[in-house]
């Protein structure tokens, strides 16, 4: 386990090294003129017809290794370029967004978990029975669910017509009271800010704001987990164990939350990485349609307005977040299942 | 010699499986016997007789697709088939314990030894953490494992085949059960752990003064072992009776052909005897006697279901032509 | 006979749910091929693009003359049904495409092993390690718009999957007895990978590439929904769902007035998606009994 750890670790830069390139060979592929953009933090600039003396003077007609090289560098030196959509360099427009982000991630992640490995077991419990079967189309249907499908619906009942849950970060009158020195930044993330600085009425603003993107990303994520902990849990309850149990005189209560569940959760934690890295992309659509500040809201509109140097630094990001995500899923292993430990 | 009370009385039990074809499946059909107090009863038969069945079916731990039909099952004097869901959880792992054939998978690979011996001391002998502990590393100690608190602390996987299964002997034995069901216990371990482990089992059964029900193929075991021998085949007792009597006596031709299959020492043989043919498929038993296809002595009578015959105190047949035994060649069984 | 009763339940509901897949398929195909009788485009027009019907720039609800209503001046009637052509183009050539990369790749590695495997699967990691749907986008940014841009996006970021499923079953053919046998005996190495291998690994690519189609459908219609994939007013159901996202978020509490924009080329959406994933399902649940959970 020890060595694997390593191993991953070892393969970390190489990674990290195959995502910039890939994200460099895209990048060379646009002209000198639009790679130039990244470079200018005054659009005014670009308006000046010596153009061709900035190219030269960026080297952008460099060969393409050397280029590379000092793409490398700069992005070492958190120099990812200038971004047009932010109006801010691209590495400081990331690190605001990010907490966003992470946010809404983590209120998705608590109920996908929660509920998902819920509903999985007493799914596999009432295995082909009709609450087995009343979940599996429930899921079924959210796994076919496209993230903006589901969130227009929301948006159309509960905020349009309902008024429940407004889209957005945080109502008007919230977010004056952040920009005044009153109220301090920690983490970026509205709900632990407020708390932090004792606003409760920010924090249930910050709540409201966030439950319509949690519902949708929950319940169009929600499936994946579901079926994984049906199917694992299904196979766990076949195990002799699970007979022992039952033979020691364990209510069954004991024998699902203690004995079945604790082993069935193995490979559910095994794809839960793979449930972040959908719940991170998940926030490209979600905050985009729920017109809130986040990472994800900041690559579409990146994209949208072909602000490259946005995109690249925030594909480079992406990637090295999950990198990173996954490494600590594998490590969680070893946490959960003992027999990991010794290999 | 006074005799020994009566323990478990077991009255025409019938456990019925569904397979997908909505097929019933007679596993245990009208299966009848007694344990008494202290003693050791060896239930035995090929795979797919239905002696594990039986066995789980004294703890009502039928898998879902299978169903205890019909008869009764009482134990000290109280019909399990009527008691409540709690309160015959009350019963398992308490008064009747069972250990199975594969200790590595029969004990939960995410919780140490130590947490599952002690899980049961506390449902059941409502004492502390600190107690149960204590109780959880005697009841090592006796099953013989060496560094019983260290031990305590280790995962399954830590452990060899053999001291897993001593592991689930303390874990079986912790509450002091008056039975003890063995399925298979020994058949995953090598042979010089298997004679330490029926040791084991032999040791603490008087110990602790408990009947234990021992499920075997293995005739060696059972010679070893059983005071008394129930022979099942397809789902019914065929023959049953002591030691002595089904070693030096046996009467029915499955109970013969059977020992007729073991190799002996004593005896010269020019081959091995088998039985010939298969055991019926569990859907399409035969009517009347269900060894009939395979019996040297089959004929039209043994359509008819036989009805118990008494050889001698304590020992029964389920034979039409018990009498004719003597019949019975090697070659009756020999394979061509 | 509760058991029985039960039994009969689960065969009931997978065959139900099986057929109801296939059926909204075979619908969904229908609509696609007949798609200029059902929704007849302008001649000399590219029926791909959605025709502009109206000036107003206000949705306007379904009439007879518009079923499904207006949105962004376009017939969403039209849109939704060759929407349909375009789901299916971009789902069956991206997983046809991706899918044969990731044989050739997965096989490779799988055969040859030791530092090709090493290497390719380093690559591997490399594209797994960046979101598909992020991917995909930067990707389309890059090449430009056009529907045949995010196809191709899209193909360089899904042949992993494939690649890693045939490698695992090269790997584990690799580890059977019988190969080892068959070894000895001097049958050749890729004989034997041809012979056994490729025949047990089809279904799994199969089952794989029909679970896959939904997503990559989906992906398709997000890029198109944020407006970076297809041209403005192409046939798609993202793109329709564009239309309405500005109503839904200022329609003044009056959004639900403007349902129709929403429903209709949603529904399409979820039901196509839908329909591959209960498709993949009942061949799962067919062609590999271990898995029928």
């Amino acid at each position: 386990m020890i060595f694997y750890i390593i191993r991953r670790f070892l393969f970390l830069p190489i990674i990290l090294l195959g995502i910039s390139l890939i994200i460099f060979v895209l990048f060379s592929r646009l002209s000198e003129y639009q790679r130039l953009a990244t470079y200018i933090n005054n659009p005014e600039r670009l308006k000046s017809t010596d153009l061709d003396k900035l190219i030269e003077l960026y080297g952008l007609r460099d060969p393409a290794i050397i280029q590379y090289g000092r793409w490398l560098k700069n992005v070492f030196s958190g120099n990812l370029g200038w971004s047009y959509v932010g109006k801010e360099p691209v590495y400081n427009a990331i690190l605001r967004r990010f907490p966003f982000s992470v946010e809404l991630t983590i209120f998705s992640v608590i109920p996908i978990i929660l509920l998902g490995t819920w509903f999985g077991v007493l799914s596999a419990i009432h295995h082909n029975r009709p609450l087995d079967h009343t979940l599996r189309i429930f899921s079924v249907v959210g796994w076919s669910f496209p993230d903006f499908v589901f969130g227009l619906f929301i948006l159309m009942i509960f905020y349009s017509s309902l008024n429940w849950f407004p889209p957005g970060n945080l109502s008007i009158w919230a977010s004056d009271i952040l920009k005044t020195s009153l109220f301090r930044s920690y983490t970026g993330m509205l709900t632990i800010d407020s708390l932090l600085n004792r606003r409760l009425d920010i924090f249930f603003d910050a709540l409201r704001h966030l439950i319509g993107p949690v519902i949708t990303l929950t319940y169009v994520e929600l499936a994946f987990i579901l079926r994984i902990t049906r199917s694992s849990m299904l196979e766990v309850l076949q195990k002799d164990y699970i007979r022992t149990a039952r033979a020691k005189g364990l209510s069954e209560k004991v024998v699902i939350n203690k004995h079945a569940k604790r082993n069935a959760m193995i490979p559910v934690a095994t794809v839960s990485g793979q449930t972040v890295l959908g719940l991170l992309s998940g926030t490209v659509i979600v905050e985009t349609i729920f017109n809130r500040t986040g990472l994800g809201s900041f690559m579409a509109l990146a994209a949208q307005q072909l602000d490259y140097a946005s995109i690249m630094g925030g594909t480079l990001f992406f990637g090295f977040i999950l990198i990173i995500g996954n490494l600590i899923v594998d490590v969680s292993y070893a946490v959960i299942d003992p027999r990991v430990r010794l290999e | 010699m006074n005799k020994p009370s009566l323990l478990l009385d077991v009255k025409d039990l019938r456990v019925f499986f569904y397979n997908d074809n909505k097929e019933e499946l007679h596993a245990v059909d009208g299966v009848t016997f007694q344990v008494y107090c202290g003693e050791t009863v060896a239930l035995v038969g090929e795979s797919g007789c239905g002696k594990s069945v039986t066995s789980l079916a004294l703890l009502r731990l039928i898998d879902s697709n299978g169903r205890i039909t019909g008869g009764e099952i009482t134990f000290a004097g109280i019909n399990l088939l009527h008691l409540s869901k709690k309160q015959m959880q009350g019963i398992r792992g308490k008064d009747i314990s069972m250990i199975f054939q594969e200790p590595s998978t029969a004990l939960n690979p995410v919780f140490t030894i130590g947490d599952q011996i002690m899980e049961t001391i506390i449902l059941h002998q409502h004492v502390n953490q600190k107690e149960a502990r204590d109780i959880a590393e005697g009841m090592l100690k006796i099953a013989g494992i060496p560094d019983p608190g260290k031990r305590l602390l280790e995962y399954p996987h830590e452990l060899s085949g053999g001291m897993k299964q001593r592991a689930m002997i303390a874990m079986a034995l912790s509450c002091r059960p008056k039975l003890l069901i063995a399925d298979e216990p020994t058949t995953s371990l090598d042979v010089t752990i298997q004679a330490q482990i029926l040791e084991l089992i032999r040791d603490l059964q008087q110990k602790l003064n408990m009947a234990v029900i021992l499920i075997t193929h293995d005739l060696g075991i059972v010679a070893d072992m059983a005071n008394r021998i129930i022979v099942m085949y397809a789902g019914k007792i065929v023959e049953e009776g002591n030691r002595q009597d089904i070693f030096k006596d046996p009467s029915h031709p499955y109970t013969i052909g059977l020992l007729r299959s073991i190799p002996r020492l004593d005896i010269h043989q020019e081959k091995l005897s088998s039985i010939p043919g298969m055991v019926p498929d569990p859907v399409h038993f035969p009517s009347g006697c269900r060894f009939r296809n395979r019996c040297p002595l089959a004929d039209p009578l043994c359509q008819q279901e036989p009805s118990s015959a008494l050889i001698s105190d304590h020992h029964f047949v389920y034979c039409h032509h018990w009498k004719r035994k003597a019949e019975l060649q090697a070659e009756s069984f020999t394979n061509e | 006979m509760k058991r029985n009763r039960r039994t009969l339940f689960r065969k009931f509901f997978l065959n139900l749910s099986a057929f109801l897949g296939f059926f909204i398929l075979f619908v969904f195909i229908v609509v696609a091929i007949f798609a200029p009788f059902i929704a007849p485009p302008k001649p000399n027009k590219n029926p791909y693009l959605m025709p502009i019907v109206t000036w107003n720039g206000n949705p306007e609800a379904p009439s007879p003359e518009h079923r499904f209503g207006i949105a962004g001046k376009r017939d969403i009637f039209y849109g939704v049904i060759w929407g349909t052509r375009t789901a299916f183009q971009v789902g069956i050539i991206v997983t046809f495409v991706s899918t044969f990369i990731g044989l050739v790749v997965g096989s490779i590695a799988g055969y040859f092993g030791k530092l090709f495997d090493e290497i390719l699967m380093r690559v591997t990691d490399v594209f797994l390690a960046i979101p598909f749907l992020v991917a995909a986008m930067v990707f389309t940014t890059i090449l430009g718009t056009g529907l045949d841009k995010v196809m191709i996006a899209m193909t360089v970021f899904s042949w992993m999957y494939p690649a890693r499923l045939i490698r695992g079953n090269i790997l584990q053919v690799k580890e059977e007895q019988y190969i080892t046998a068959a070894r000895s005996l001097g049958v050749s190495h890729f004989f034997i990978i041809l012979r056994h291998v490729l025949p047990n690994s089809i279904f799994p690519v199969l089952i794989q590439a029909s679970m896959r189609m939904g997503s990559l459908v989906i992906t398709a219609a997000s890029l198109n929904f944020l407006g970076i994939g297809a041209p403005q007013g192409y046939a798609d159901w993202g793109a329709l769902l564009n239309y309405s996202r500005n109503w839904m978020l200022g329609g003044n509490g009056e959004a639900l007035k403007y349902w129709y924009m929403t429903v209709f080329p949603g529904t399409a959406m979820v039901l196509f998606v839908l329909s591959w994933n209960l498709v993949g399902d009942a061949l799962r649940d067919f062609f590999d009994p271990r898995l029928r959970i």
